[in-house]
């Protein structure tokens, strides 16, 4: 068993995942330009938006209420707390009492409520509909996650992700048992929808009546419209954080070493890179669902989930 | 290799059938149900390898090796082939919603570990979870040949059903004699050359498919 993490590495850690969120946007970007053929923005582009934004001045509808221009920073606050939570350069618990992957769920889908009533809040057609949309497909998610979650839950006797990494080890696909395909393939089925990507959601397009979580944008402006599109940055991140702890924890430092943190931080940036690539993939090579069609798509990682929980209690 | 290795493979190999027969209740496409099919059948050919390696049993080679080349190349092409003749894309045309199937694929999955678990001393003579997959996949094959409308979706139905059998048969007796085996693929080959002779025809002659035949009164 590994040692407990201290809260100066959590907050490391929690800024590492703030500061590398646009960055994964941003490979996954340039993956899909290049899978297109064409060259595509830099890697950095992400950033460069999030640092104009910030500069910019806000304009707001006359109809939003005050709490209106809270609302970004609240969702960011609440995504970067669920980062918080996810381990990423080591295992093992945290030393103080933190919260633990239901928490982290829980955190995820306050932002997203949160971002849904500020669509509502500016009365916009545009964000009314993508909020309706997305209160739709969230309650097909969330319930699927804390499956796949439980599923490995129950094998390690906790939910915290820290312990539940250090106690699947770092022996890699060896040691998985057969729910863990199944929930894998749950999460790879749920990864898109969790991060706003093709086919449940187009990430691209400001434009089009099928959007979800840009038409909720529509209304913010200038700073807030920054902190959301760091928001929904971090968010990914965390989903794939969420996943590495859940099903690959390779690399995952033991001790304290600098060494030993660094590798981690190495594993860490290898296994986002992997994940980044299978959503460039699937992106490049699927067409948007229409939205009907997404509660069946869905209905899959269910089926996986439910089958992965089955397994490992029956 | 040890039993508990055995054991472990085969109950991941289960796992990954199972999700084999998820894609096939969910395809919304028949070349998608197919694929997956051969996919399953693949996963039994290696599960047949494993089973081979682990209790020494020559016979379970040759059963592999035939698995993997009938049921997981010429039989996938043929269905191919016949999509291809008769030129259709999406003829998948559920009786129910496919998200009802998923549903009650999930109740069959639950019943099948429910049942097994209750058989005791019979379960642990069998390697892993391979009894309760099997049923499972013997069920839900069933299953897609009954809530699917048009004849080539439920000859992938009678195919992933043929699975599960030769799956649960295999772990259960730590291989069958080869001429049984041999006997049942001649079957399945047999039954899969007449149901696409069949299909051919009662397109070319009445243009009707399977759902329309039970209005037919002599």
């Amino acid at each position: 068993m590994t040692g407990e993490r201290p809260l100066t590495l959590v907050l490391l850690e929690m800024t590492l995942l703030v500061l590398l969120g646009p960055l994964v946007t941003g490979t996954i970007q340039k993956l899909k330009a290049l899978l297109q053929c064409r060259q595509g923005a830099g890697l950095l582009q992400p950033y460069h938006d999030i640092i104009k934004l910030l500069r910019k001045g806000t304009v707001q509808a006359d109809t939003t209420s005050g709490f209106f221009r809270s609302i970004p920073v609240l969702v960011l606050a609440a995504t970067v707390a669920a980062g918080a939570l996810v381990p990423v350069v080591r295992s093992g618990p945290p030393a103080f009492p933190l919260g633990d992957a239901l928490m982290l769920l829980g955190l995820l889908a306050l932002a997203r409520f949160l971002t849904a009533v500020g669509a509502f809040d500016a009365g916009g057609a545009f964000g009314g509909m993508g909020a309706s949309r997305e209160m739709t497909i969230a309650p097909l998610v969330e319930p699927v996650l804390m499956m796949v979650v439980f599923s490995t839950a129950v094998a390690a006797g906790t939910t915290e992700l820290g312990a539940l990494a250090a106690h699947r080890g770092a022996s890699w696909i060896l040691a998985w048992r057969a729910a863990d395909f199944l929930g894998f393939a749950a999460m790879l089925v749920l990864l898109p929808a969790e991060t706003g990507r093709i086919p449940v959601d187009n990430p691209d397009t400001h434009l089009e009546l099928t959007m979800l979580h840009e038409g909720m944008l529509l209304e913010h402006s200038g700073p807030g419209l920054g902190c959301m599109m760091l928001a929904s940055h971090t968010r990914q991140i965390v989903a794939f954080g969420l996943v590495s702890a859940l099903f690959f924890p390779v690399g995952l430092a033991d001790g304290a070493g600098v060494t030993g943190l660094l590798l981690g931080a190495g594993a860490f940036v290898a296994k986002i890179l992997v994940l980044a690539t299978w959503l460039a993939l699937v992106e490049s090579s699927y067409a948007k669902l229409r939205f009907f069609r997404v509660p069946q798509y869905l209905g899959i990682g269910f089926v996986c989930a439910l089958m992965a929980l089955a397994l490992r209690i029956l | 290799m040890n039993p508990e290795t055995v054991q472990t493979i085969i109950d991941d190999l289960g796992a990954l059938l199972l999700f084999t027969m998820i894609l096939i209740i969910a395809a919304r496409q028949i070349s998608h149900a197919i694929h997956a099919v051969a996919a399953q059948s693949l996963l039994i050919a290696i599960a047949g390898a494993v089973l081979a390696t682990a209790t020494g049993n020559e016979d379970l080679w040759v059963i592999a090796g035939v698995t993997l080349a009938i049921k997981a190349i010429v039989l996938p092409w043929v269905l191919h082939w016949v999509v291809r003749r008769l030129n259709v894309r999406r003829e998948i045309e559920p009786v129910i919603a496919i998200s009802a199937t998923l549903a009650l694929a999930v109740g069959v999955v639950v019943m099948s570990f429910h049942l097994s678990a209750s058989l005791g001393p019979v379960r642990q003579a069998i390697t892993g979870n391979a009894l309760p997959v099997g049923i499972a996949l013997t069920l839900l094959g069933v299953l897609v040949m009954a809530t699917r409308k048009t004849a080539l979706t439920q000859m992938v139905g009678l195919f992933a059903s043929e699975n599960g059998i030769f799956f649960t048969a295999m772990a259960v007796t730590q291989g069958m004699p080869l001429i049984i085996e041999i006997g049942v693929i001649l079957d399945v080959i047999l039954a899969a050359l007449v149901m696409t002779i069949m299909v051919l025809r009662v397109r070319s002659t009445v243009d009707a498919d399977i759902a329309d035949l039970d209005r037919l009164r002599g």
